[in-house]
């Protein structure tokens, strides 16, 4: 539910953006949402559109939100494995398995494209 | 025309941002930890599932080190002020935060309550600040709050699959304690399971077993806080 309030904070950082730019049409916003971020991807895409309908600025507007691979790194040899969603068994190089997660935890506004 | 990029303003512009969602609660939260040194305190943020036992931690830390460090604590529920009455009824400073239905503190909030507790103490200082998080073990790992250290909870009845299944809570935190121990005979709970578990996610936890109720594994805890609390000068 803390979605909820990350995106209205996305929302007044795109408002007050908006008016530095003086634009009155957002089109596209990208947000990157790490896996290890502890946000819900789908309960973030709802809170947007439900709070984006009740402004003009971001009626129009489309949120694009990439999720990247994750990335373990390797606690003995600090090899780094990327891998879409399993944590990788052994490391690739030394065999280890003791592999810790590799940032992921970021939520980042990306790019905004707007009129 | 448009005089920020000079474009006759109606094509589309692309701005890149490459800032975190979270960089003015962060931001917020610096402030909150160099107001939190001048009270003289380490703070500590705690976060756990609701009822897994940080309410009677705090109770029993304060039994024990009450007398010997200056301790204050601020309470984040989503309602009531019962949190902070049984600290309050303790004697120390306390300040109850309620969310009024968010499921976390963020920085914004816990500066609210510093400024209370300050008033509080009237000039006095701290040597350990508590932020008993909302009872929950997801949203609360998002937000950095400006704390030192960062606790983690499990309590023996919630299973030893949690780390698993709430990474974050894990990968951010300092210190996991797994509490109500004395209730080990009663679960199917494996110490070992959960802290090999845990330390996968975060290799630099440090791990504490400790009943509350018992006393047992508390020396651990108490002297690790006397650690935090020792002054270089």
């Amino acid at each position: 539910m803390h979605e909820l309030s990350l995106v209205q904070g996305l929302l007044s950082q795109l408002e007050s953006l908006a008016r530095q730019h003086k634009t009155s049409s957002i089109r596209i916003v990208r947000v990157e949402i790490g896996q290890f971020s502890g946000i819900v991807v789908d309960s973030f895409q709802f809170a947007f559109e439900v709070l984006a309908k009740e402004s003009f600025l971001m009626k129009n507007a489309e949120l694009e939100i990439r999720v990247p691979p994750m990335q373990y790194k390797c606690f003995q040899c600090q090899n780094v494995l990327v891998v879409d969603n399993e944590p990788p068994a052994m490391c690739s190089k030394c065999q280890s398995t003791l592999l810790v997660p590799d940032g992921g935890d970021g939520v980042i506004l990306l790019q905004v494209e707007m009129d | 025309m448009c005089d920020a990029c000079g474009c006759d303003g109606t094509s589309s512009k692309v701005l890149e941002i490459n800032q975190s969602l979270l960089a003015a609660n962060n931001a917020m939260a610096e402030k909150n930890r160099i107001h939190i040194e001048s009270l003289g305190a380490v703070a500590i943020n705690m976060i756990s599932s609701p009822g897994s036992g940080k309410t009677t931690l705090l109770e029993k830390t304060i039994d024990v080190l009450g007398e010997e460090l200056r301790i204050g604590v601020i309470e984040g529920d989503i309602e009531t002020e019962r949190d902070a009455e049984r600290i309050r009824a303790k004697g120390v400073p306390v300040v109850q935060l309620t969310t009024g239905g968010a499921c976390h503190l963020d920085a914004a909030l816990t500066h609210r309550g510093i400024h209370e507790l300050e008033s509080q103490l009237s000039g006095k200082k701290l040597d350990l600040l508590f932020i008993e998080n909302v009872g929950n073990l997801v949203c609360p790992a998002t937000f950095y709050l400006g704390e030192h250290r960062r606790l983690v909870i499990i309590s023996v009845p919630e299973g030893p699959d949690k780390p698993a299944k709430y990474p974050r809570a894990f990968i951010g935190s300092h210190v996991f304690i797994i509490s109500k121990t004395d209730l080990m005979p009663y679960f199917d709970f494996s110490i070992d399971y959960i802290t090999d578990d845990a330390l996968r996610l975060n290799p630099e936890l440090r791990v504490m077993a400790l009943s509350s109720t018992s006393g047992e594994g508390f020396e651990s805890w108490i002297s690790w806080l006397r650690s935090l609390c020792i002054r270089t000068v």
